[in-house]
């Protein structure tokens, strides 16, 4: 399944998904190019993997869903962040922020 | 209705699931559309643009199925999840974790026991049709306070059957000793005697041939015999060939035409069954005639559509009319008639005694519980750090809890594996126990409905082990993450909890103590009462004469004299007589109405009493005392005046202040009356039970009143059972007809009679002293926690120059706190609990006030020592290590 663009690392999908929804509620399709356009074009939700994770998402209780209407009059479900989810993010993002600083300086000094 | 509610749950099920999955496909395909837009936005034709689209996302279907899967699997990988990280940490702790399964093991498995035994007595449906409809009948005397059942006279239940409009059906009922011959062996049989129709009211089918049809039941007709399913297993070894045998009993030959199946049996324990035209008693024509001669049982299934309520309104109203139309037959004022469920007349001494231990064994497990709880928050202490990096790794706080949760109700599960075990080993042992109380043992059984029970309450016990320490742990999680602060969940709020939990076993241990303390007293109170005979060294052989070879008193005056004339003069001998009845023989005594000379009352209004006939010496033989005049002498024989001696009671009754000697009295109906001279009054005498009050009772000559059914006593020298051997080798001497009953000492009569309540009491007691160890464990624990967290402020307060007398009082007051607030909680409960109670208790109030003393000290007695141990740790703290240890 390798395609030109990064694959997500094991277990990111769930913090960026968490990070776009900190912004705004936004529908599957609007997080999906939302972390296409914020990458830079470098991360993309690979295929089939962006419903499975919102519903575990959901399931856990980190977001929740409402049906609302689409920029273009559509009928759709939006995400938001719940409150346990907002904590989950934070969390997510300082132990994310150790592990690449600590990847870095392996990287940097060996 | 359940099942109409469940099917709703499921239908909602469907409903919402076909909710999702129509969301599910809603929101992809609303992805299909912005996606395909936004590729032709990009110059994608519009087919080019919606293939990509379905690229991009991974097809439909699969995409589905990764969603569904996502959400059903979050919930199974969560609970799989808290089970293996439960058994890890059980493996890694196996002595945390075997204290914790052993004591719920006990607590689980005592309840387990308790309640097959609630459950095969009290709630499980009798093996009868529509057991639920089926009544048992009284007339109860409304003269005496106790409202003794008067039973019924034939001619009553037949105006009973001709009047009633709330019974589909009536059956008569009563039980007698017969001899048996026709084997190789006479043998003594109790014999339920019954109308045709009795099997038909209970519902109940032969296991083998037939039951009585009315044609057994006509008079003149050929005696035929019903056998009970126990005595055929017996007697029989379970030979179906009994069918059609044909046994000798009362002078008449009886065919025996079938065998029922294995039903409890109330009021007595039949051998054999026979239609009441057999039973020479029920079918004399005097019998039949006389109105007054009640004691026959009736028992009825209420109609179709007809309540209880209504079927005792009947039965009074018919009462009524009946004591209207023949004043004479009836006390002034009628009985009280009444309707009892066959049920709770077969469990009613059972009950109360049942349902205490129920209560007891569920708040021994609610202490285990609690202990349980208090070791959890222990562990969770030192867990602080585990809980902290795992909420910090990103486990919810209702996770953590959930995973608390699962531990907990695994260790109660393996629990109640074991406490099947436990109560398994038990079970033989409590259906003996129960088996004192009432009929209903052969239901007994640890079955799907007792297991159910078990997991049950061994959740519930997960539950509540698990719930306390599983919310102060994730409470404590923000502060554990606060690295090194103060705010540990071992802390301030958690050692509060230990000290209430510590409150609550205190309490429900304070209760438990009362009952069993209670019911100690009781029965202390119940061996020393003073029963008005002396059971030592007295031998008691039941010789029933055979009816059919005894029937003229003569006859039976030959037997009695030449029996006590052999009896006498066998060596170690003191005393021999033969009487109807001895002290707790559990046989029923014959009452009579006694009239005053000189005195008028209609029959029905005449006082009833028991009576008792008997040979010269029997209150030597028996020990009681004289009180005044004399007992029976050889000179009160037949064609003498005759005589009777009276109990204390019924002197009292009759002749208050005045002088009973010489007075005269005579019994029953008869007319004219049979006059009997008044020569003694002895002492009462408790000889139907020992915690029954002795009531009204008279005695009169054997000589003059040649009984059928009866005794011989002796009062031996040496050890009574050895005279057994002797006096049976007379007995065949003098009749080899004639078998022999009941052999027993009148001190195995009395323990027997005090079997039940002393085996109550030892159950109570061992709950209690289970309930007391768990609690002194559970305080010792909490102020041992306490001692430990304070180390390093202790250190400080002797380095400071604290006394230590002043540390070990502190600790103390701590622990102490907790005692005194459970045994105040405690004795409000118990003065609540001891409504139960009383019903078991003899000459004990239930707010007795010594007990209640003695438990409070025994208790603040044991739990200042189980504070002291600890505490004497603390004093033993060195402030230069405490301190290093900063």
């Amino acid at each position: 399944m390798a395609t030109e663009k990064e694959d997500l690392l094991h277990g990111t999908l769930d913090l960026l998904i968490l990070r776009t929804l900190a912004v705004e509620p936004q529908h599957g399709w609007g997080i999906a190019q939302r972390i296409q356009q914020l990458s830079r074009e470098v991360l993309s939700v690979t295929q089939g993997s962006l419903y499975p994770a919102l519903y575990r998402l959901e399931e856990q209780g980190s977001i929740a869903a409402d049906w609302g209407i689409s920029e273009n009059n559509r009928r759709a479900k939006f995400y938001r962040l719940t409150r346990a989810g907002r904590r989950q993010l934070e969390r997510e993002t300082e132990s994310w922020e150790r592990f690449a600083a600590a990847v870095g300086r392996v990287l940097r000094t060996a | 209705m359940p099942s109409i509610r469940r099917m709703i749950a499921a239908v909602q099920g469907l409903f919402r699931r076909r909710r999702l999955e129509a969301e599910l496909d809603e929101e992809l395909r609303f992805h299909l559309a912005m996606e395909t837009e936004a590729q032709m936005r990009q110059g994608a034709s519009r087919e080019e643009a919606e293939r990509r689209a379905m690229l991009q996302l991974g097809g439909l279907e699969p995409t589905k199925e990764a969603a569904r899967s996502a959400r059903a699997y979050r919930r199974l990988e969560v609970l799989g999840q808290d089970v293996r990280f439960a058994l890890r940490l059980l493996r890694r702790n196996p002595g945390y974790a075997t204290a914790v399964v052993v004591a719920l093991a006990l607590g689980i498995g005592a309840n387990t026991a308790i309640f097959s035994v609630v459950r095969g007595v009290l709630l499980r449906d009798l093996p009868y049709r529509e057991p639920g409809r089926l009544v048992v009948l009284h007339q109860r005397d409304r003269l005496t306070a106790e409202g003794g059942d008067q039973g019924f006279s034939v001619l009553d239940i037949e105006d009973l059957r001709r009047r009633n409009r709330s019974f589909s059906g009536l059956a008569e009922y009563h039980s007698m000793w017969f001899n048996l011959l026709g084997r190789t062996d006479p043998e003594r049989v109790q014999t339920g005697v019954v109308s045709a129709n009795f099997f038909g009211v209970l519902g109940t089918r032969a296991l083998l041939g037939r039951t009585f049809s009315p044609e057994d039941d006509r008079p003149g007709a050929q005696p035929v015999l019903v056998l009970s399913h126990a005595y055929w297993q017996r007697s029989w070894g379970g030979d179906p060939a009994v069918i059609g045998k044909i046994l000798e009993m009362n002078d008449h030959p009886h065919r025996v035409i079938g065998v029922l199946p294995p039903v409890p049996q109330y009021p007595d324990e039949n051998d054999l069954w026979m239609p009441t035209s057999a039973c020479p008693f029920r079918s004399d024509p005097h019998q039949m005639a006389d109105r007054h001669s009640r004691g026959f049982s009736v028992f009825g299934r209420l109609a179709p559509g007809t309540t209880l309520a209504q079927a005792r309104r009947d039965l009074a109203a018919i009462d009524r009319a009946l004591t209207a139309e023949y004043p004479g037959d009836y006390p002034t004022g009628g009985y009280r008639a009444d309707a009892v469920p066959l049920l709770t007349e077969l469990t009613a001494r059972a009950r109360p005694t049942l349902w205490l231990l129920l209560a007891t064994v569920l708040l021994v497990l609610l202490i285990v519980c609690a202990n349980v709880a208090n070791l959890q928050l222990a562990r969770l202490s030192c867990r602080e750090d585990e809980m902290g990096v795992r909420a910090a790794l990103g486990a919810g706080r209702g996770r953590l809890l959930r995973q608390l949760l699962t531990e907990s109700v695994i260790l109660a599960l393996l629990g109640a594996g074991l406490g099947v075990g436990v109560a398994a080993a038990m079970l033989r042992a409590l259906v003996a126990f129960a088996a004192r109380f009432t009929q209903r043992t052969g239901d007994i059984a640890l079955d799907g409905w007792v297991l159910g029970f078990t997991i049950a309450i061994a959740v519930f016990a997960g539950l509540l082990s698990g719930t306390l320490p599983a919310v102060v742990a994730s409470r404590g999680i923000a502060g554990a993450l606060r690295a090194g602060g103060s705010g540990r969940p071992g802390d301030a709020g958690s050692l509060r909890l230990r000290a209430v939990l510590a409150g609550v076993q205190v309490a429900v241990s304070f209760l438990l103590l009362v009952s069993a303390g209670l019911t100690l007293r009781s029965i202390w109170k119940l061996q020393a009462v003073d029963a008005g005979f002396n059971s030592e060294n007295v031998l008691a052989l039941t010789i029933d004469l055979d009816w059919a070879h005894y029937k003229t008193p003569e006859q039976r005056r030959a037997f009695h004299r030449a029996l006590l004339a052999r009896a006498q003069t066998l060596p170690g001998v003191a005393a021999a007589a033969y009487s109807s009845n001895y002290p707790l023989d559990g046989i029923g005594r014959g009452t009579a109405g006694v009239r005053v000379e000189g005195r008028s009352a209609t029959d029905a209004d005449l006082p009833q009493a028991g009576f008792r006939v008997a040979s010269k010496d029997v209150f030597k033989a028996l020990g009681i005392h004289i009180e005044r005049g004399r007992g029976f002498e050889d000179t009160d024989r037949d064609g003498a005046p005759r005589v009777a001696v009276l109990g204390h009671t019924l002197a009292m009754r009759l002749f208050g202040q005045g002088e009973p000697i010489g007075r005269r009295i005579a019994f029953g109906s008869q007319r004219p009356p049979d006059w009997h001279t008044v020569i003694g009054v002895i002492a009462d005498v408790r000889d139907q039970a020992l915690d029954q009050d002795p009531g009204d009772a008279f005695w009169v000559a054997l000589d003059q009143n040649p009984a059928l059914a009866g005794s011989l006593l002796l009062r031996s020298r040496r050890a009574p059972l050895a005279l057994t051997a002797a006096m049976r080798a007379i007995l065949r001497e003098l009749d080899p007809r004639q078998p022999v009953g009941r052999v027993q000492t009148l001190e195995t009569a009395r323990s027997a009679a005090l079997a039940a309540p002393r085996l109550t009491t030892i159950l109570l007691s061992v709950f209690a002293a289970l309930a007391l160890a768990v609690t002194v464990i559970g305080l010792g624990g909490v102020v041992a926690f306490g001692v430990v967290r304070r180390t390093r402020e202790i250190g400080i307060r002797m380095a400071l120059g604290a006394d230590r007398g002043a540390i070990l009082a502190a600790v103390l007051r701590e622990g102490l706190a907790a005692v005194g607030i459970g045994v105040a909680a405690g004795a409000a409960a118990a003065l609540v609990m001891a409504r139960i109670v009383a019903r078991l208790l003899f000459g004990v109030p239930p707010t007795d006030p010594v007990t209640y003393f003695v438990v409070a000290l025994l208790l603040l007695a044991v739990a200042a020592l189980a504070c002291l141990l600890p505490a004497r740790r603390a004093t033993a703290i060195q402030p230069s290590l405490a301190l290093r240890a900063l």
